[in-house]
């Protein structure tokens, strides 16, 4: 055993320490340090969160009446263009692979920063300017056909090619931070820090870079086609001149698909660290866990057309995609099955972390469970491109990926500012956001169901008998009024982060208790994360065993603050 | 021998809860299979009973999932949760795998997947197959913002409201086109009680089969965004009887003889040179002038009206002016391939007419 | 910098180095994705229209892209003799070789030059125009990188920031190099021959 740990020291060794950055700009700007740009993408995200869910709320304000003219039909048309684009792109992407990957990955596996910490910093500073350029096209006549931006219809504005350009330049972002982090987790980790040894959000992060590097290229490709026919007339998506409007689509959901899962398996990833921590026990099935994010990553290149199965594709086709689609959820209800089974037997501490993820838990299959519904082609067929969709979007979505943002930031906010949250307020939060947030979108699957299509901005038309317009307006404005309440449960939040700074209890480096490496350094951790680099020596879940590292000071997994 | 037996893993408390989560969701279930979904939105084509019963299994199956999966996380979570005074560093069970419970996990979901695949296989082919029991195909041409429909036997098509003999199953062309087909873009053609729905794509004709089984006034949606007047975008169709329909059918002949442009297009006289320059630039793609064997992706067309070998088109027609201009309006599919219809080929009325004509002045 | 080659020790030089060539390794994949994805986009147009190149367009002549294809691969093997000559230490070859490859890649340069200035199809004509700018215009630009890249590593080369042992520049821009020559071979049978 020493002998093995001797070679493993021989190992750590090498690398060594830099010194810190000096200077205001070094250190918080222009910052190569992994953990000061985790926090940048979180400002920034966090910015075009309330940007982008402001625009929400007026969607939500315009429909409160059948026929309502707060908004013009153009004003609500790139409202919501907008909310989709900023959502996905400079929210949720940005903050789970950019935030939560490099706040916590290179803690994660014990490594001192990530492998270009250059790169690193170049991606994120490609991310405020993607941001500008997406909203600047408001001042132009922003896009208009959604956050898919079919052509042709999508030629007609201007804006189109300033929103190429923005989700173009967040692409690239997005593609070598992929290709950053693989190379990480790859070649850095931690002497003794074998595959099967790696926390799972380390597992969803690879599976999530790989993503990011393979698909987003295609994406880049995509967005440069489009901006080549709206700029200079190319005619890839122009079936005036021969080229094909389906194209688009083909090329957008090779990336949009996986794209959904570069949103949701970091989140499965948070809720893996979470649940052993709070349950104090072991996950259940370790090994299935990280295997199904793998299988989840290799299949979700194959079944984009069930984006698709209105837009004339021939039968053949749309069968394997329909099965591969199911299919999906398997894996995915391993995930979910061992999650639940780990709360068995647990010594559960309802702390907020574990509420979000519980929270989670429930949203998520809901979610998932209608994703299944969309699967099969002729139920699709009727309920495609209507507001069930648009309530599948915002189970998985914000039911999954933004609960799963909300728990790792209460997870790990003591690591990255050294105070906790304060858990009454966390509470509170909890429960508004639940609560409004499936009243705001449990009813629009049934008003979709019934006839209620997306991407309009008033619905008095379509409703013909006056029994069922009554019945959807009452709803449309139940689903608004809990919508104002869903973006006021933020407010908790954003008061509750602004009072820590001040208020917050400070934390100490391991306040939950937990095991993995990023809990085994000083909160915030030093600039060069680990005095010596750790050496690991078994799992890192084994709740009841003596910590499974050498090389840190076992003073540290101290006492928790529940 | 006189080891103190472990007490088992699941303790009657467990199974009480799964018996409670049990029967909520078998009530929930029942529920389901009870549910009234004409009530809510008729149940107005063929296949609309197949796609509900779909519907109706997948949420079947569904409740049970979300039953359980909550159930088991309030209940442990109320079980296991620490109170006032416990030790927090505590540590829970150690069982981390349970190669039985994985694999069942594992293979109901993969056995309810593949049942729900292979009912919705059955079902597909109910809109893309066509029975020779269609009776006839009606061309639905999505403009901003409306519906243009054109039926078989009228002139002129009629707008916005589409009517439809019940119990007759029909074939429906969807198409996208304007004036200027560089305007063209997506529409969708979506009827809530038939629970048929197809994108009406520019550059692409997509037959779907509809078999109206309900009379009443049905909502056609425009379901792809297609400009700031997407949400004006909505239809009617009319599911009438027979005798109804054939009334309105002969109705719209009656109208449409009043009207101005009465003449079927292929009895007004083009012009050969005009035809002749749109032939270059609409046609040449696919045709060329030679006789019928010189096939480009169609035949060659220099013959047409003219040819011993090939007395008829390839409609089964004799070659006169209506029937090939019959061919160049509505396109035609044989065993030479797809011809498409004028919308594809962004022809006007006017235009087939001078086709005709040219096509006439070829062989001399 | 702390990683300048000559500073740091042998061990970690190893390390840094194979971070390197993985990331360097992940960033052709994606690269070629992105060419992948355009070549999707041509075969799906081209699967879409009833003939090809469609009707008015003609495709570019085979025998200068023949010509030019020559030149190209004849740069991969100069590129490959220049590192072959840099492992038996033998500079004034590397050097020699180098150069050759620069030449011969300004070379296909010009004569896709030429072959684009003397075409009737243009990017916005036609799809097949689309497709055939975009594509190897794409690939002219990767060209054109790669040439730059060329005159950088030898630029770097005799100012000594590579030593006998330690030259991942020089791996790099081989490797880029051969890249590129093999999406030619892609592009050359989409376009001109198949
Ligand atoms: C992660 C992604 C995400 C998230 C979090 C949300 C969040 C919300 N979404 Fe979004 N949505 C999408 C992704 C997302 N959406 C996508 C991809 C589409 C498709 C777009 C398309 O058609 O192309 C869509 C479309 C969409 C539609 C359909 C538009 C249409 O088709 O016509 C609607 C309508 O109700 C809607 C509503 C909302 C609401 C009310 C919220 C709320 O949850 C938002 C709450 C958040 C806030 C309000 C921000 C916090 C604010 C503060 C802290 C300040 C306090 C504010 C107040 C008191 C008002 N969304
Ligand atoms: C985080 C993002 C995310 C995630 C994870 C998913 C997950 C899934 N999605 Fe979703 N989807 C979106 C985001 C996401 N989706 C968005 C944004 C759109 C709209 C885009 C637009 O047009 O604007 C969309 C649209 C969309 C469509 C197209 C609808 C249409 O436009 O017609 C389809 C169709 O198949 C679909 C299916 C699925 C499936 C099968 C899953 C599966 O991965 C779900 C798997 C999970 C489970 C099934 C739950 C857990 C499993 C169990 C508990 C096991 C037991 C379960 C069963 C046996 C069923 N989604
Ligand atoms: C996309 C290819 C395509 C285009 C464009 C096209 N056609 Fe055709 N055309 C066909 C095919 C294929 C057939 C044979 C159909 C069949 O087998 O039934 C055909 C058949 C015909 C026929 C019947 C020939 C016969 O001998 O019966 C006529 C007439 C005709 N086309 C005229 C035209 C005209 C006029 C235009 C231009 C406006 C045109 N076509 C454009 C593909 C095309
Ligand atoms: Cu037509 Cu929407
Ligand atoms: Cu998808």
């Amino acid at each position: 055993m020493s002998s093995a740990i001797s070679e493993l020291q021989q190992e750590a060794s090498h690398a060594h320490i830099h010194p810190p950055p000096q200077g205001f700009i070094a250190k918080y700007v222009i910052s190569f340090d992994h953990k000061v740009i985790a926090v940048q993408y979180f400002i920034t995200a966090g910015l075009f969160f309330v940007l982008a869910g402001l625009l929400a709320e007026l969607l939500r304000a315009q429909l409160t009446q059948p026929h309502n003219t707060l908004l013009s039909a153009q004003t609500f048309d790139e409202a919501y263009s907008i909310h989709g684009t900023a959502m996905v792109w400079l929210v949720i992407i940005p903050v789970l692979t950019g935030g939560f990957g490099n706040l916590a990955m290179p803690l994660m596996i014990g490594a001192r920063d990530v492998a270009f910490p250059w790169l690193n910093m170049f991606s994120f500073w490609l991310f405020p300017p993607a941001g500008i350029l997406v909203f600047l096209s408001f001042l132009y006549g922003a896009p208009r056909a959604g956050w898919t931006e079919y052509p042709p219809v999508s030629m007609e504005t201007t804006g189109t090619a300033l929103w190429c350009a923005g989700v173009f330049l967040i692409g690239v972002s997005s593609t070598i931070t992929g290709i950053n982090f693989m190379v990480t987790i790859i070649k850095m980790r931690a002497p003794g820090m074998t595959w099967t040894r790696m926390p799972l959000f380390v597992w969803a992060t690879l599976v999530t870079a790989f993503l990011s590097a393979i698909a987003t290229a295609n994406l880049s490709a995509a967005l440069a086609g489009l901006f080549n026919q709206k700029v200079f007339g190319v005619p890839f998506y122009d079936p005036a001149h021969g080229g094909s409007a389906v194209l688009w689509q083909h090329v957008f959901w090779f990336y949009s698909h996986p794209a959904v899962y570069i949103m949701i398996l970091p989140a499965f990833g948070i809720i893996s660290e979470i649940l052993p921590t709070f349950v104090r026990r072991p996950i259940f099935g370790y090994k299935a866990i990280a295997y199904s994010s793998v299988a989840i990553g290799l299949v979700s290149f194959m079944v984009w057309a069930h984006h698709m199965f209105t837009s004339g594709l021939a039968q053949w086709v749309q069968l394997p995609f329909m099965i591969l689609t199911m299919a999906v959820a398997i894996p995915t209800g391993i995930k979910i099955f061992s999650w639940v089974a780990t709360l068995w037997r647990g010594k559960i501490r309802l702390s907020t972390p574990l509420l979000f993820t519980l929270g989670f838990l429930a949203c998520f299959t809901f979610g998932g469970v209608t994703g299944v519904m969309l699967a099969s082609v002729p139920a699709d067929i009727h309920e495609h491109a209507t507001y069930f969709v648009v309530a599948h979007l915002h189970y998985v979505l914000f039911g999954g990926s933004v609960f799963g943002i909300f728990a790792g930031l209460y997870y790990w906010w003591p690591k990255m500012t050294g105070r906790l949250l304060d858990e009454r307020l966390g509470k509170w939060h909890f429960w508004t956001m639940f609560l409004a947030f499936n009243a705001t979108f449990l009813p629009m699957h049934w008003l979709g169901l019934l006839g209620m299509q997306r991407r309009v901005s008033y619905y008095d038309s379509q409703f013909h008998s006056s029994d069922l317009l009554s019945f959807v307006a009452g709803t449309n404005l139940f689903v608004s009024i809990s919508a104002f309440v869903l973006g006021a449960s933020m407010l908790i939040f954003a008061y509750n982060a602004l009072r820590s700074a001040k208020a917050g209890k400070v934390a100490g480096p391991n306040p939950w208790g937990a095991r993995t490496l990023e809990w085994m350094t000083s909160s915030p951790p030093p600039y060069y994360n680990f005095a010596e680099i750790p050496i690991v020596l078994s799992g890192p879940y084994d709740y009841g065993k003596p910590l499974p590292y050498a090389n840190i000071s076992q003073d540290l997994a101290t006492e928790p603050v529940a | 021998m006189n080891q103190t037996r472990k007490p088992p893993l699941l303790d009657m408390e467990f199974w009480s809860v799964t018996l409670i989560l049990t029967v909520i969701s078998g009530l929930l279930m029942w529920g389901v299979v009870i549910f009234p979904i004409d009530q809510y939105l008729a149940e107005a084509s063929s296949v609309s009973k197949d796609i509900d019963f779909i519907f109706r299994f997948m949420a079947f199956f569904g409740v049970p999932i979300m039953v359980y999966v909550i159930g088991y996380i309030v209940y442990f979570a109320w079980r296991y949760h620490t109170r006032k005074g416990d030790d927090l560093m505590a540590v829970g069970s150690d069982i981390h795998d349970q190669p039985a419970l994985e694999t069942a996990w594992t293979i109901i979901p993969s056995i309810l997947m593949l049942i729900l695949g292979v009912i919705s296989y059955v079902v597909l082919p109910k809109y893309y197959m066509a029975s020779a029991a269609s009776v006839a195909t009606i061309e639905v041409i999505g403009h901003k913002f409306y519906y243009e429909f054109r039926y078989p036997g009228l002139s002129q098509s009629v707008d916005n409201e589409m009517h439809l003999p019940v119990g007759k199953q029909v074939t429906i062309d969807l198409t996208s086109t304007e004036p200027d087909i560089q305007h063209a873009v997506i529409h969708s053609f979506w009827v809530p009680e038939f629970r048929v729905k197809q994108d009406m794509i520019p550059g692409m004709i997509v037959p779907i089969h509809i078999t109206p089984t309900q009379i009443g006034t049905y909502r056609i949606i425009c379901t792809e965004f297609c400009g700031l007047g997407h949400p004006d975008m909505v239809g009617k169709v009319v599911v009438e009887s027979q005798a109804d329909f054939d009334k309105w059918f002969a109705d719209q002949r009656t109208a449409q003889a009043g009207a101005a442009n009465q003449k079927p297009i292929a009895f007004t006289r083009g012009d050969a040179a005009a035809g002749g320059q749109t032939f270059a630039a609409k046609c040449t793609v696919c045709h060329g002038t030679g006789s019928f064997d010189m096939r480009k992706v169609g035949p060659g067309l220099g013959n047409l009206f003219h040819d011993p070998n090939h007395a008829n088109l390839v409609t089964g027609k004799p070659a006169n002016d209506a029937d090939v201009a019959d061919i160049i309006e509505h396109g035609a599919t044989g065993d030479l391939g797809t011809m498409p219809n004028m919308q594809v080929n962004g022809l006007t009325d006017k235009d087939i007419a001078n086709l005709v004509a040219y096509l006439e002045s070829l062989h001399k | 910098m702390a990683t300048h080659a000559l500073q740091v020790s042998d061990a970690e030089y190893q390390e840094v180095r194979s971070h390197r060539l993985l990331g360097f390794l992940f960033f052709l994949i994606s690269d070629s994705i992105l060419f992948c994805s355009f070549i999707f986009s041509y075969l799906y147009d081209r699967s879409a229209s009833p003939m090809w190149p469609p009707a008015g367009v003609e495709r570019p002549g085979l025998y200068l892209a023949a010509v030019n294809s020559i030149v190209l691969f004849g740069s991969g093997v100069t590129m490959h003799l220049a590192m072959e000559a840099w492992r038996h230490a033998n500079r004034t070859r590397f050097t020699q070789y180098i150069i050759a490859t620069i030449v011969l890649g300004i070379g296909f340069l010009s004569g896709q030059a030429y072959e684009y200035t003397h075409l009737h199809d243009t990017w916005w004509g036609s799809v097949f125009g689309a497709s055939f700018f975009t594509l190897t215009g794409m690939h002219g630009f990767h060209v054109f990188i790669g040439v730059c890249f060329l005159i950088t590593v030898l630029l770097q080369a005799r100012n000594g920031v590579y030593d006998q042992n330690r030259y991942f520049g020089l791996t790099a821009a081989t490797l880029y190099w051969h890249f590129v020559d093999v999406i030619w071979v892609a592009l050359f049978f989409l376009f001109y021959v198949y």
